[in-house]
C-alpha cells in the first residue's frame, strides 16, 4: 500500500469513462422519455390501449437491466440490416437500450401523475416531473456501470482494469474508494441540482399563490 | 512317458509360435516400400488408356491422371495459410507443396475457411483439407483423417505480462474472452471462470490491447502470429495451455481409400525424416509436438507400414462428444415440431447434453438462493442500519449515515466487486463465496436505502410524539416497529430492487442462471432462445417477488393501522 502509485493517465481515463456513463444515461433517458410519454398517454386513455400500456409498464418495471442487456447483446445479429442499412447496435448503445425499460416505466409512472396534476389545474404539481426525471438520470448514470460486463469502457471498467494490476487488497480498496469519490461527487452534485430545481419550483408556486 | 509328452507339446507350441510369427515379420515393410508399391500401382493403372475416364475413380488415381493435388488451404490464418496477391505461404501451404512434390504432381490451391472446408471436400472440389482442422470425434463422421496428425495445437490463455497467472487456480473468478463455439469453452467454465463471448477470434488481440479483455483464450496457433510482433510480445505472454488438439489432414470418406493410405504413409515418413519439422521451422511455428513425433516415428514398432494404425504410435482424436440427456431425443422432436409449424429456429441446448443440463439446473437453484438471500439480507441490513441511524448516540448514528452515503455513491458493479475482493481475501474462491459476497453487497446497497427510510420514519414519529419515547440510545422496540410499518412502501420498493439486481451477481462469478446460460451458449447453439428464456425466467421471478412484497406491505400497513 505504501508503494501505491496511480498514474495521472488513470484519472484522465476515469473522467473519460464517466463521460461515457453520462452519455449512456442521456441516451437511455431520451428514448425513455419518448417511449414512456407514449405509454403514459396510452394508460390515461383507458380502454384496450390503456390495458396494454399498463401491462407493458408492469413488465418493463419487472425486467432486470443486466438480463435485458445480455438479451439484447445475444438476440440482435451482428450483421442486422434494415433497408440495407446496418442497425446492429454498438455495445454502448446496447447498455443504453437495456436501461430503457427502467427509464420508460419510470417516465410513464411519473408522466401519468404529472398529467393528472395538469388536468386537475396544477401546472406546478405537474412540473415536479422535472426533478423526478433528474433523479432518474442519476440512477441511470450509476446503473450504466453494468456496461463493464460487456466491454464498454465506462468509468467502472477503467477502475477495474487498474485494479487488476494491483496485487494487494489494500491498494485495490484505495482505488475503489477513489472511484466511489468520483461517482459520489457526480451523484451528490446531481441531487443538489435536483433540490435546487425543486426549490425553484416551490418559489414559483408561492409567487403564483400570492397573485390574486 | 507323460513327462516326455508334455515336453514335446511345449516344443510344438514354441515352434508353432515361431512359424506363426515369421510371416508377420516377413510382411512388415517400411512405410517407404509400402508407399512406393502403392503409388507405382496407381501410376500404372492411371497410364492404362481409358482408365482416367472410368467412373468412381479413386482420388489417388485421379491425382496421377490430372497430375495435380487439389488442396483446400486457408488464406487468412497467419503463419499457417496466408495469401498476398498470387503468393501463398504458411505451414499448411508448404506441407501441401511437399506432399505434391513427393507424389510428383503439382499442387492446386483452393481457398477454404472453417465453415467451407468440409462441404468443399464433400462436393469433390478439393482432394485434401490442409486448413488448421482439429481432429475430434464429431468430425470423424464427416471426413477421413490422415494418421499420423501433421500438427497439434492447444488452447492458450494470453494476458498482460504484469499479471501473475500460472494455472487454473489463478483464473478462478476472472473473466476470459473467448469465441463462441470454441471446443475448450466447456473446460474453461468448469474452473469457475467467467466468459466474455466474441463471434470472431480476430478481434481478441484488439480487445486485449484496448483492455476490454484482461485475458483471452484461443488456439496457440492463432496467437503465434501476434507473438512474432515485437509490440505484442513485449506486453503479453502465454500464461498456460490446455486442451491439446491434434490437427489432421483430411480426405473424403468415400472414393479416397487409396489416397488416404498413401497420405498416411507419407505423413509417417515426413515425421520420421523431419520434413514436417523443417517446414515448421521455416514458417516460425511451434515445433515441440513435431520434435516429439519425430522420435515416435523413428521407433522400430512405429516405422512400419502398419504404424499409422498402431494405437501405441498414433494419437487419439479429441473426444468432443458431450453426453446427451436421457430426454435429448424428445427435446429435438419438440424443436423440430416448433420449427416446422412456425419457421422459427427454436433451440433448447440446456436440455440436450448432460453438462448443459447440469449447469442449467444449478443456475436456477443458485438464482433462487440469491433472490431469497438478497431479500433476507436487505431486510436485515434495513433493520440494523435503520436502527443505528435512528439512534440518539452520535457515535452510532453518524457512522451509519456515512456508510449509507458511501453505499449510495457507489455504482452497483463497484460495490459487488469490493464485496468479492474482500470475501476472496478471507476465503478461497468458490461459487458459494461468490454467491455469499453478492448477497451481502445487494443487501447492503438496498438495505442502506431502506434503513434510511426507516430512520426518516422514526424522525417523523418522534416529532409527532414530542420525543417522549425512546429517549437516549437506541429507540424502543415499539416505536421502531411503527417506523418500519410507516416506511413499508420504501422497504418493499428496495426489496424488489434487490431481487431485480441479483443477475448482476454473475459479474463476480456467482453461478446463477445468467452465468450458467452464458456458459452453455459458449459451447452450444441457440443463443436467441436461451436468452429469451432467461429474460422470461427473471421477469417471472420479479413478478412473484412483487406479489409477495405486496402481501408483506399489506401486513405492515395493517399493523400500523392497528397501532
Amino acid at each position: 500500500m505504501m508503494g501505491l502509485h496511480i498514474p495521472a493517465e488513470f484519472f484522465r481515463s476515469l473522467l473519460a469513462g464517466m463521460v461515457v456513463n453520462f452519455e449512456i444515461a442521456a441516451i437511455a433517458l431520451l428514448i425513455g422519455l419518448a417511449f414512456g410519454g407514449l405509454l403514459a398517454l396510452g394508460r390515461l386513455g383507458g380502454g384496450a390501449v390503456g390495458a396494454v400500456a399498463t401491462t407493458l409498464i408492469g413488465l418493463m418495471r419487472a425486467a432486470p437491466t443486466f438480463v435485458v442487456m445480455f438479451f439484447l447483446l445475444n438476440i440482435i445479429p451482428r450483421d442486422a440490416t434494415l433497408f440495407g442499412v446496418g442497425i446492429s447496435p454498438s455495445p454502448l448503445m446496447i447498455v443504453a437500450l437495456s436501461l430503457v425499460p427502467y427509464s420508460a416505466s419510470y417516465v410513464a409512472d411519473n408522466g401519468v401523475e404529472s398529467l393528472k396534476q395538469l388536468r386537475a389545474g396544477s401546472p406546478l404539481g405537474a412540473l415536479q416531473f422535472l426533478p423526478n426525471v433528474t433523479r432518474a438520470f442519476f440512477v441511470l448514470v450509476m446503473s450504466s456501470s453494468a456496461g463493464a460486463a460487456i466491454g464498454v469502457t465506462e468509468g467502472i471498467a477503467v477502475i477495474l482494469r487498474e485494479a487488476v494490476l494491483l496485487p494487494a487488497l489494500g491498494d485495490k480498496l484505495v482505488l475503489f474508494a477513489i472511484g466511489i469519490l468520483f461517482f459520489g461527487a457526480a451523484l451528490q452534485a446531481g441531487f443538489a441540482l435536483m433540490r435546487l430545481l425543486q426549490r425553484h419550483l416551490g418559489r414559483l408556486a408561492m409567487r403564483n399563490q400570492a397573485i390574486p | 512317458m507323460r513327462v516326455w509328452r508334455t515336453v514335446l507339446l511345449a516344443l510344438a507350441g514354441v515352434l508353432g509360435s515361431i512359424v506363426a510369427t515369421v510371416p508377420l515379420v516377413a510382411n512388415a515393410e517400411t512405410p517407404d516400400a509400402a508407399l512406393a508399391k502403392l503409388t507405382e500401382d496407381a501410376r500404372a493403372e492411371a497410364a492404362v488408356p481409358g482408365a482416367c475416364a472410368a467412373p468412381q475413380l479413386d482420388r489417388l488415381l485421379r491425382m496421377f491422371c490430372e497430375s495435380r493435388l487439389r488442396a483446400g488451404v486457408r488464406e487468412y490464418y497467419p503463419l499457417f495459410g496466408t495469401r498476398e496477391g498470387e503468393t501463398r505461404s504458411g505451414y499448411d501451404v508448404d506441407v501441401a507443396r511437399a506432399l505434391a512434390k513427393h507424389f510428383g504432381v503439382e499442387p492446386a490451391f483452393t481457398r477454404v475457411n472453417a465453415a467451407t472446408r468440409v462441404p468443399l471436400l464433400a462436393d469433390d472440389r478439393i482432394d485434401i483439407i490442409l486448413a488448421t482442422m482439429g481432429h475430434n470425434t464429431q468430425r470423424d463422421g464427416q471426413v477421413r483423417f490422415i494418421r499420423p496428425h501433421y500438427y497439434q495445437s492447444e488452447t492458450t490463455v494470453v494476458g498482460p505480462r504484469a499479471i501473475a497467472i500460472k494455472g487454473w487456480p489463478d483464473v478462478a473468478g476472472r473473466t476470459i474472452c473467448v469465441t463462441v463455439g470454441n471446443g475448450s469453452n466447456a473446460q474453461i467454465v468448469s474452473h469457475n471462470v467467467r466468459l466474455m463471448l466474441f463471434d470472431e477470434a480476430g478481434v481478441l488481440p484488439e480487445r486485449l490491447k484496448d483492455e476490454t479483455c484482461t485475458l483471452a483464450a484461443q488456439d496457440d496457433s492463432f496467437f503465434a502470429y501476434y507473438f512474432t510482433q515485437p509490440e505484442f510480445a513485449k506486453n503479453y505472454e502465454q500464461k498456460f495451455g490446455f486442451a491439446q488438439v491434434p490437427w489432421g489432414m483430411a480426405v473424403a470418406r468415400t472414393g479416397s481409400d487409396r489416397l488416404a493410405r498413401a497420405l498416411d504413409l507419407t505423413s509417417q515418413i515426413f515425421h520420421r525424416d523431419g520434413v514436417f519439422l523443417g517446414i515448421a521451422r521455416a514458417n516460425r511455428v511451434g515445433t515441440g509436438f513435431l520434435e516429439r513425433q519425430q522420435a515416435v516415428w523413428n521407433r522400430p514398432e512405429c516405422n512400419t507400414d502398419t504404424g499409422s494404425t498402431n494405437p501405441a504410435c498414433v494419437l487419439p482424436a479429441l473426444d468432443a462428444d458431450l453426453q446427451p440427456t436421457p430426454f435429448a431425443g424428445r427435446v429435438t422432436a419438440v424443436e423440430d415440431w416448433i420449427e416446422a409449424r412456425t419457421g422459427v429456429d427454436f433451440s433448447l441446448p440446456m436440455f440436450k447434453t448432460m453438462p448443459a443440463w447440469s449447469l442449467f439446473k444449478d443456475g436456477i437453484v443458485n438464482s433462487l438462493i440469491l433472490v431469497a438471500g438478497a431479500l433476507a439480507a436487505t431486510l436485515l441490513f434495513a433493520m440494523v442500519l435503520g436502527g443505528l441511524q435512528s439512534s440518539r448516540r452520535f457515535l452510532l448514528r453518524w457512522p451509519a449515515r456515512a456508510g449509507t452515503i458511501v453505499l449510495q455513491s457507489s455504482p452497483v458493479v463497484l460495490t459487488l466487486v469490493i464485496a468479492a475482493a474482500v470475501a476472496q481475501a478471507i476465503f478461497p474462491y468458490s461459487s458459494a463465496v461468490a454467491i455469499g459476497a453478492a448477497i451481502v453487497a445487494l443487501g447492503l446497497m438496498n438495505g442502506s436505502n431502506a434503513g434510511q427510510a426507516i430512520a426518516e420514519a422514526m424522525h417523523t414519529l418522534r416529532t409527532e410524539r414530542g420525543s417522549v419515547q425512546g429517549t437516549g440510545g437506541i429507540p424502543t422496540t415499539e416505536l421502531f416497529g411503527r417506523a418500519v410499518s410507516r416506511s413499508a412502501t420504501q422497504i418493499v420498493s428496495f426489496l424488489i430492487n434487490a431481487a431485480k439486481g441479483t443477475p448482476i451477481a454473475s459479474f463476480i462469478g456467482a453461478p446463477e442462471l445468467l452465468s450458467a446460460l452464458t456458459d452453455i451458449t459458449s459451447f452450444a447453439s441457440g443463443r436467441a432462445t436461451t436468452y429469451t428464456l432467461l429474460l422470461v425466467f427473471y421477469v417471472a421471478v420479479v413478478v412473484v417477488v412483487v406479489w409477495l412484497c405486496g402481501r408483506f406491505r399489506s401486513w405492515l400497513e395493517h399493523r400500523q393501522a392497528a397501532a
